[in-house]
């Protein structure tokens, strides 16, 4: 009890020591923006899956394209699990109505479709669109609207599905998972999946597709799927969110960008920490030599400080953790107004886990390490300072805490790339830093003072040389992590801008017949509408590597859907513009023999230049050698191909339909109806939705990149700060002593926001220039944009870190200019 | 009184500090003529005001009331800026903690002064200084690690730099031991003499005001000037007590 209070009152007195409550303030920040930034991580990752799980309308898909319907055992297993579990039946079909007769693509949903994301429905022509979260009940139909005029029907009349009578009850403007299948023949109907069966349209070896949809936990969902999986065919395919190829690269990078957010907030934050205990330790050695004369053993000071620092650590942290769930809750509420769309603010306790560790890492590896040399302060030191005291430990402390970083980013990040881009960059940053500083002695030496500011400040920084470097260290290394994240969105957004133009091609046209090329051309240059390139199309699997089955050549443990299903094969004799060969050659002119596969299925095969592949298209079987592996660029909403042969080549003879795409505004909808009518064979898919949805996700991912951006560039500025102030009361008693003895104000002040300047423009170039070295290196290795110098932000950073300091200069200043020199100088006695 | 040239005059001289519930006047209606190249002492216990009423004089605060005229200027008149002007050129200081700032070695502490009135021949001229006083095989230490009486010697080095016409002394042997102060005093008053310049000196020591032309008590803010007598003759109070 006794024991209790001395302590509390001794945190009390320790709480009027400035640099303790630097230090707690450095570790609050530190816990709170780590901890901010884990907790939106983890939201938002779970907002975006399940914005993205819209798109399967289920969290996960099991496809059978066999013909043969998934079996009710799977689906009751999934329930017993607590999964939501939907059907759905996909075919082509023959309708009829008011005499006309019209191929579809019909979509037979069960009950509690969609499990995920809403189906976009209007009850007529002229009425206004709605979410519905279910499908047409018993009897019903709803037809997507440009079959209104092709079938010459409307609401409430019927149409033949086989033997079934249904009744037209709305139109079907979009369904969550229309997706992006280029098989999709014909305008789309959905009915209810009840209704099949009478229909009778679904005989032994119809083209038909059987869907189960699931939902529910990750876990469960994952145990379900081990449990089926061994008795899946081939034509079984498990489908989950990360692989719709739209959109998996975006996710991807947002998801890589928080991490280096959270890396970045990791390694600030640790300096601030290790800043603060330094200027503690230093302040604490007379008291420790004192605490010596009086006779308190080594040992004893050790446990003192270390019982202290567990005191502050544990203040630190709670407070930080108070801090971060407000801070988490209004970036959520910031997205949630963006999406439109109630948020699950529920916290995901596990993701404070990072801000825990690093509040333990860094009190232990980072304040600890001065304040534990504090034993063996010499008790001499009382009547005088032995000189040279100062350095000792610096390279051990260092050490430590260099390990101590790479430890925690790779545990916050978990990318070895991430980790050594960044400590790459600091490393880059050091180097030229012990440079600079030695370039520093050797010019300044031999700048003598003056009456001029310019004079002044230039003595100032030689003057204060430890301090300046060190400050310079600090305030580079922190401009150095604000600017890799600042440089990284910039380029980020630039992607994401480029990769989806506001006239990126939205409607696709498939299935365009050899003879109806030229036509389908004439048609779209006379309504202006720009194409892209215009490709064949062939189907067919890929059924060898090297002469062997690939399901053998392939080694069991990699999955490869693409050799589960039929793919898209096509020729082409240039290459696309967004594509890029990575290894062999791209065909040359008159070349016929060769095929060309996508780099990402070609890692997940192993196939190399040089190995020999088989396809089975229809009865026929081609085998070609791989002569060019090229990146694709999945998410660029036009025509991509996993295989490509050259003109000519191997797939000469065989049939083929051509699909291009094109870009069509709002306003031009009614030309498909024209397209349709003159083309009927043509299907066009319509991706406008899904363009729009990535566009969603992106805005989404860009506030919160903004977000974070800004809290990364708050604690930064609270780091500086931080070092700003530890020098302060030899600033203002050096300010104070140079008025005495007639200084003048404006001199001072002059010369001392220069100084800071000065500091603060070399830090900046310096920071700025390693923050180019991380970025380049970052981008190289986890971003795959390309690196390009930011001549910009290269240029106005340095500017604004000295604007920016100068007026922490004048801040500091100020005590010491608006009282009265006299007051000081009782002060100072 | 001696006639001439006065450097230094302050006429009813009252200095009170608002303590928000009342006011405290620490001076009283103080009176003072100092001529050029004087040396006066200023004798008083501690509290009774000697800080205040040098910092006064030497500008660093205003007075509540009454007027001080340095080498010819009404510094209550002056603002800020040319009060620290005019401290840069004439006035030099001594402290009875000696005020060197500890990040600066020897060498940079008497500097500092020259470089504040931008003279060219700082570094030569400061070197010249310390060696002066005694040390210059010290030039690049710091304050730390030097004495307590290196450090006034250091101080007193920076105080003369820039050759002051007037030198304001605030105990300067207070924080040192007999000896040591001893060394520190005969400095002060050689370079005090080499110089010509005035001294001002406040101090509860005596001996060391003995060695002024002149001597002042204060107490309770009320100075006053035993009749005035020159150093050489016994002051008149010490014969009454060898009467008594
Ligand atoms: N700003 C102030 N506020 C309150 N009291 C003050 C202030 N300045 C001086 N004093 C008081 O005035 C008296 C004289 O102070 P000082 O001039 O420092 O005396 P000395 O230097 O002779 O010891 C002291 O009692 C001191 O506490
Ligand atoms: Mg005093």
């Amino acid at each position: 009890m006794n024991q209790a209070s001395g302590r509390l009152s001794s945190v009390r007195r320790d709480w009027r020591e400035r640099d303790v409550r630097v230090l707690i303030a450095a570790l609050v920040v530190a816990v709170a923006t780590v901890a901010t930034i884990a907790l939106f991580a983890s939201h938002l990752q779970r907002t975006l899956v399940s914005s993205a799980s819209a798109f399967l309308a289920a969290d996960r898909q099991l496809e059978s394209e066999n013909g043969q319907p998934i079996p009710q055992a799977w689906r009751d297993k999934a329930t017993e699990r607590g999964l939501e579990v939907a059907r759905m039946v996909e075919f082509s079909t023959m309708v009829y109505g008011n005499d006309n007769f019209q191929l579809v693509a019909v979509k037979a949903v069960s009950e509690g479709y969609p499990l995920r994301g809403e189906i976009e429905y209007q009850a007529s022509a002229d009425s206004p669109r709605e979410m519905r979260s279910a499908g047409p009940g018993h009897g019903d139909v709803w037809l997507n609207p440009r079959l209104l005029r092709l079938l010459d029907v409307t609401i409430g009349d019927s149409i033949e599905v086989g033997n079934l009578e249904l009744t037209v009850s709305g139109l079907l403007i979009r369904e969550p998972d229309g997706g992006f299948s280029m098989s999709a023949l014909a305008p789309k109907i959905m009915m209810n999946a009840a209704d099949v069966a009478a229909t009778g349209v679904l005989q032994v070896g119809s083209r038909v597709e059987y869907v189960n949809l699931f939902a529910g936990e990750e876990a469960a969902l994952d145990d379900f799927y081990a449990e089926v999986k061994p008795d899946f065919s081939p034509s079984h395919e498990w489908k989950s969110v990360d692989d719709g190829e739209a959109l998996s690269g975006s996710l991807q990078r947002a998801r890589r960008f928080l991490l280096l957010g959270g890396s970045l907030a990791v390694l600030l934050a640790s300096v601030a920490v290790a800043v603060a205990a330094r200027q503690y330790a230093v302040g604490q050695r007379d008291t420790v030599a004192l605490l010596k004369t009086l006779g308190v053993r080594g040992q004893r000071i050790g446990r003192l400080y270390l019982s202290r620092l567990m005191i502050w650590g544990v203040a630190g942290t709670l407070a930080g953790v108070v801090i971060a769930l407000p801070a988490f809750w209004g970036l959520a509420s910031l997205t949630a107004r963006l999406l439109e769309r109630p948020v699950d603010y529920s916290i995901d306790w596990f993701a404070l886990t990072p801000a825990l560790v690093t509040a333990l890492v860094s009190m232990m590896a980072f304040a600890y390490p001065p304040l534990q040399r504090l034993r063996s302060v010499p008790a001499m030191r009382v009547l005088r300072s032995e000189p040279g005291e100062s350095g000792t430990g610096i390279v051990r402390d260092g050490l430590i805490a260099l390990i101590a970083i790479f430890g925690l980013i790779w545990l916050y990040a978990g990318e070895l790339g991430l980790v050594l881009s960044l400590l790459g960059g600091l490393a880059a940053l050091l180097a030229v830093l012990a440079l600079l500083g030695w370039a520093m002695v050797l010019l300044l030496r031999r700048v003598v003072g003056g009456g001029n500011a310019w004079r002044l400040a230039l003595v100032g920084l030689y003057r204060h040389r430890k301090a300046s470097l060190s400050q310079i260290a600090v305030f580079s290394m922190t401009l150095m992590l604000a600017a890799t994240l600042l440089l990284i969105r910039s380029s980020l957004l630039d992607d994401w801008q480029a990769q989806l133009p506001d006239d990126a091609p939205n409607h696709f046209l498939i299935n365009i017949a050899p003879d109806a090329v030229d036509d389908v051309e004439q048609f779209l240059a006379k309504n202006d509408l720009a194409k892209e390139a215009i490709y064949p199309m062939v189907r067919g699997r890929l059924t060898e590597l090297n002469n062997e089955p690939v399901k053998q050549a392939v080694s069991k443990d990699r999955e490869v859907r693409a050799l589960n299903r039929e793919l898209n094969l096509t020729w082409m004799n240039s290459l696309p513009a967004d594509n890029t060969i990575v290894s062999g050659e791209w065909f040359e002119p008159g070349q016929t023999e060769g095929v060309s596969i996508e780099s990402q299925l070609a890692d997940r095969m192993g196939v190399k230049v040089g190995d020999v592949l088989g396809f089975t298209i229809g009865s026929q079987k081609i085998e070609q050698p791989v002569t060019s592996i090229r990146t694709v660029q999945w998410d660029s909403m036009r025509p991509n191909f996993y295989l490509a042969f050259p003109e000519g080549g191997g797939l000469t003879g065989l049939p083929a339909t051509w699909i291009t795409s094109f870009y069509l505004g709002e306003d031009q909808k009614l030309l498909l109806n024209d397209f349709t009518r003159e083309f009927p064979t043509v299907s066009v898919l319509e991706v406008d939705h899904i363009i729009d949805r990535i566009r969603e996700i992106v805005v989404q991912v860009t506030q919160a990149i903004e977000a974070i951006l800004i809290m990364i560039l708050a604690a930064a500025v609270v780091v500086m700060a931080a070092v700003v102030s530890a020098t302060l009361q030899d600033r203002q008693r050096e300010g104070a002593l140079l008025r005495t003895l007639g200084g003048r104000q404006s001199l001072l002040v002059r010369s001392t926001m220069l100084e800071f300047a000065l500091l603060g423009f070399f830090a900046g170039l310096l920071g700025v220039v390693a923050a180019e070295v991380a970025v380049w290196a970052l981008q190289y290795r986890m971003f795959q944009g390309e690196f390009q110098w930011h001549f910009r932000i290269v240029a106005t950073l340095p500017l604004i870190s000295a604007a920016v300091l100068s007026v922490f200069g004048y801040w500091q200043l100020q005590p010491v200019l608006k009282v009265s020199p006299m007051l000081l100088l009782r002060r100072l006695e | 009184m001696a006639t001439g040239e006065y450097i230094l005059k302050v006429t009813d001289l009252t200095h009170r500090v608002d303590l928000g519930h009342d006011t405290l006047t620490i001076l009283h209606d103080v009176n003072l003529t100092v001529m050029a190249g004087q040396s006066v002492a200023i004798v008083g216990r501690s509290g009774s005001g000697k800080t205040t009423l040098l910092g006064l004089l030497a500008g660093l605060d205003t007075p509540s009331d009454g007027q001080i005229e340095l080498d010819g200027q009404v510094i209550s008149q002056l603002g800020e800026d040319q009060r620290a002007a005019l401290r840069a050129q004439r006035v030099g200081f001594v402290f009875q903690s000696f005020q060197l700032l500890p990040a600066l070695t020897a060498l940079e502490n008497v500097m500092l002064p020259l470089e504040l009135a931008g003279q060219k021949e700082a570094a030569s001229q400061a070197t010249e200084l310390l060696q002066r006083v005694g040390l210059g095989d010290r030039l690049t230490h710091t304050p730390r690690q030097l004495s307590g009486g290196e450090q006034q010697r250091v101080a007193i080095a920076r105080a003369f730099a820039a050759r002051p016409k007037i030198l304001f002394a605030d105990e300067p042997t207070g924080n040192l031991d007999n000896n040591t102060g001893q060394t520190v005093s005969d400095l002060l008053m050689a370079l005090n003499r080499e110089q010509g310049t005035t001294l001002i000196m406040v101090t509860h020591d005596e001996h060391l005001a003995a060695r002024c032309e002149r001597q002042f008590s204060i107490e309770a803010g009320v100075l006053t000037e035993p009749a005035s007598q020159p150093v050489d003759n016994p002051p008149p109070r010490t014969a009454q007590q060898e009467a008594l």
